[in-house]
Order: structure tokens, then sequence, then C-alpha cells
């Protein structure tokens, strides 16, 4: 497991992301109504509480009553402690408070942090995102900068319930709109995951996929997690998808002879040796690489000759 | 995913003349599948699925059809649904035993179901 990290508190997420958010990261939820959005923000933050951490939980539609409620439904009622003693600081605002979101936002957390470097969770973020449809990427982009360097956050996006989806662009005005204030965040934040419900009642109606993760590998399939009182949100990927994330060592020598013959490239093999050497160590593929380093090298080889 | 599930997978896609065989969400999302690396028909097969496979459905619960069948070049596609959300295509050689494939992908479509519901 990677250094830097912020375990999700997910079970059975965590090894799918490369060990978790990236520490100092703004990673966003998204999906439809019922999906379990709240319950992964909730999660998250009672993972880290659990461990000591500080949290604060900026709410544009629950109170905190109502989290509390909520909580104790799913068997984890010690979140009242957490925020007697301070280590939980929940936020409730209206949208309509914010004049200005890039500002309004940073400012109350900043304010109501109960401690350094803590967990920020935003639910859900579509109201600001909403709010500030003039200058909205710059505006957001702003937010997420600065919550980048106060902790690691996760914002909750709400997918419309009318199937204007931002992986299903629509056609029409009203659905171009919805994706373009969708959108936004998704392609600012440096993690997506993208949480669904068919709702049959199957095992695959219920799926987690990680749409990016910058920075790191990550699983590229679906997997069915279910809700469980007490626990949350349990992910459930088999072995064989595990062990696609998982570095494979079996075509170690390809490398190393790859990297023997960038050694008659002089300097610029230098260079190409650090990527083949990354390449190695990120291999996660069950096929032979011996295709992809020539192919490297063929190119590598062709331009330093070229300069030569 | 179970391992009965894998299990399933594996032991159709073992069956001589079977290309491929994947397992698709009925929103054409591709929950599991078994490919012999990188074939560039296969990958087209693949990309019309995700894209026609919640049309093709219905189109078929419409009609009531336990299978539906595509030809793509040499390749006999047979799409089954398994569960109420699940859907399993086999991709097949033109010179395999069509009957047999038939068979063993209604049959792997019980086994599936069983798992999911």
């Amino acid at each position: 497991m990677k250094t830097g990290r912020t375990l999700t508190g997910i079970y059975g997420l965590d090894e799918l992301m490369d060990g978790g958010f990236r520490k100092n990261t703004v990673n966003s939820i998204y999906g439809g109504p019922g999906v379990g959005k709240t319950t992964f923000a909730l999660q998250y933050s009672l993972f880290g509480l659990d461990r000591g951490e500080k949290v604060i939980y900026v709410s544009f539609e629950m109170s905190e009553q109502q989290i509390i409620r909520d909580c104790k439904d799913i068997g984890w009622g010690a979140i009242k402690d957490y925020i007697e003693t301070g280590d939980l600081k929940i936020v409730h605002i209206f949208g309509e408070d914010l004049e200005f979101p890039s500002l309004d936002i940073t400012e109350i957390i900043k304010k109501s942090s109960p401690g350094a470097n803590p967990r920020i969770v935003i639910d859900p973020f579509t109201y600001p995102t909403f709010y500030s449809d003039k200058e909205k990427r710059k505006s957001i982009s702003t937010i997420f900068q600065d919550m980048r360097a106060f902790g690691t956050t996760v914002v909750v996006l709400e997918e419309p319930a009318d199937g204007a989806t931002a992986t299903n662009y629509g056609t029409t005005g009203d659905f171009q709109h919805m994706n373009r204030l969708l959108s936004t965040p998704l392609y600012l934040s440096d993690t997506v995951l993208f949480l669904q419900n068919l709702g049959f009642g199957e095992m695959y109606d219920r799926t987690i996929r990680i749409m990016k993760h910058r920075g790191s590998k990550h699983g590229e399939g679906i997997y069915p997690y279910s809700i469980e009182t007490g626990l949350g949100i349990v992910l459930r990927a088999s072995k064989k998808q595990i062990d696609r994330v998982m570095p494979k060592t079996r075509f170690d020598d390809r490398f190393v002879q790859a990297i023997e013959k960038t050694k008659t490239m002089g300097k610029p093999g230098q260079k190409i040796r650090v990527k083949i050497e990354s390449v190695r160590k990120n291999w996660v593929h069950d096929e032979d690489p011996q295709q992809i380093l020539e192919l490297v090298l063929g190119e590598e080889k062709k331009s330093y000759e070229n300069r030569a | 995913m179970k391992i009965e599930l894998e299990d399933t997978l594996d032991q159709l896609y073992d069956i001589e003349g079977i290309e491929a065989c994947m397992l698709y969400r009925i929103d054409g999302v591709p929950i599991t599948i078994r490919v012999p690396g990188y074939r560039e028909h296969l990958l087209e097969t693949m990309f019309w699925l995700e894209k026609h496979i919640s049309r093709v459905l219905g189109e078929m619960n419409r009609e009531g059809l336990k299978e539906t069948i595509f030809y793509f070049r040499n390749n006999r596609i047979l799409i089954a649904p398994s569960s109420r959300s699940t859907v399993l295509v086999t991709v097949a050689k033109a010179e395999a035993n069509q009957q047999l494939i038939s068979l063993e992908t209604l049959r792997a479509t019980k086994f599936i179901e069983a798992c999911v519901t």
C-alpha cells in the first residue's frame, strides 16, 4: 500500500483504489437517489473519527439532528459522542445563504474546522454548483484548490433522477444545461466514484465504478455492493477482480531485458529506464509486455538516432 | 462476485467454438467477460452490444423471446437474458456446434440467475 493515502473506510474499496484516496485531494461520490451517497460520506467520516482524526461535515440538506437520527438507524450511534467531544463538526447551511460560494464554503470550513488536516465532507455539492453558473468552472476550481490545501475531501454529487447523467450526454437544452452543471465538478475532482442502483434487488443492481482516480492505478470493472446495518457499504469484488489491480512480477525478466537495451542509448536511455522501471512496478496485466516494450524501445531508439 | 458465477462463465468459455462470452447488465455495462486477448472484431461486437443491448432486450421482452441471434461476419452472437438485470452473450465461430452452444448458454443463464438473485 502506498503512503500518503487516506483510507475510505468502505469495506473492500481501498484495495481496488491503490490504497484509498490520495491525501489532500477532492473526491466525488456521484449517483442517483437511494444509492448510498450519504452513507458513503458518513462511513468515510466515522472511519476517520474512530482512528482519532477530525471531521468537518458540511450539509446543505440534512440538519445535525437528522444526521444523528439516520446514523443511529444504521447502527452508528457513536456519532453523537464525536460531536460532543468536538472531533466531528457538522455545519448545516442553506445554499441561499452563500453569496460567493467559492469564498464562503472555504471560510465556513476554515472557521469550523475541529483540527488540522481534517476529513472534509460536503453533502451534497450540487447546490453550490447550480448557484455559481457564471464563471462556474473557475469558482469550483477555486473551492477544490482550497479544499486540497486544507484536508482530504469527499463531495457528494447528485445524479438527476430524470436520466440526464453526466455519462449520458443529452441533446435537448435542459439536458445539456444539466450536463454542463454536473460534469464540471467531475472533471475537476481527483477521484470520481459512480454509484448505481437499478432497483431489481439483484446482485449487480447496486454497483460502484471507479471512473477516475488520478495518479493511481485502480480497478476498472463494476463492483457489486450492499448496505449492511452496522457496517455501511460493503463491496464484494471477486478475487479475480482484485488480482487485476495487483502488480504482476512474472514478466520481470522482460523488463530487465528492455532496461539492458536502453544502456546503449546514452543519456536519453536513462530517462527511458526510469519509465520502464515504473511500468514494471505497476504492470497489472496478465499479458506479456513484450509488444509494448518493443514499441517503446523502437520509437525511442528512432528519435535517439535522429538526434544523434 | 460469486465464485460460482466466475466458474459458470469459465465452463461456458471452455466449450469448443465459443470465442467469447460476456455477462452484461441490462443497461449495457459489462459485468464480466471472457475473451482471448485483443481481437478487433470482438471489440467492435462489444461496443455494439454496449450500445444496443438494452434496446435488443426491450424488443425481446415485447416479443417474448428467450434468446436472440445476430450474425456478424463469421460470428454468431447469442443473446440470452439471465435474470431481471443481467444478460449473457456468447460469441461463437460459424463452424461451431450451434445447437450445443445454444443449450449450454441457456443452461448457464439458469446458474447465473441463481447466483445473482
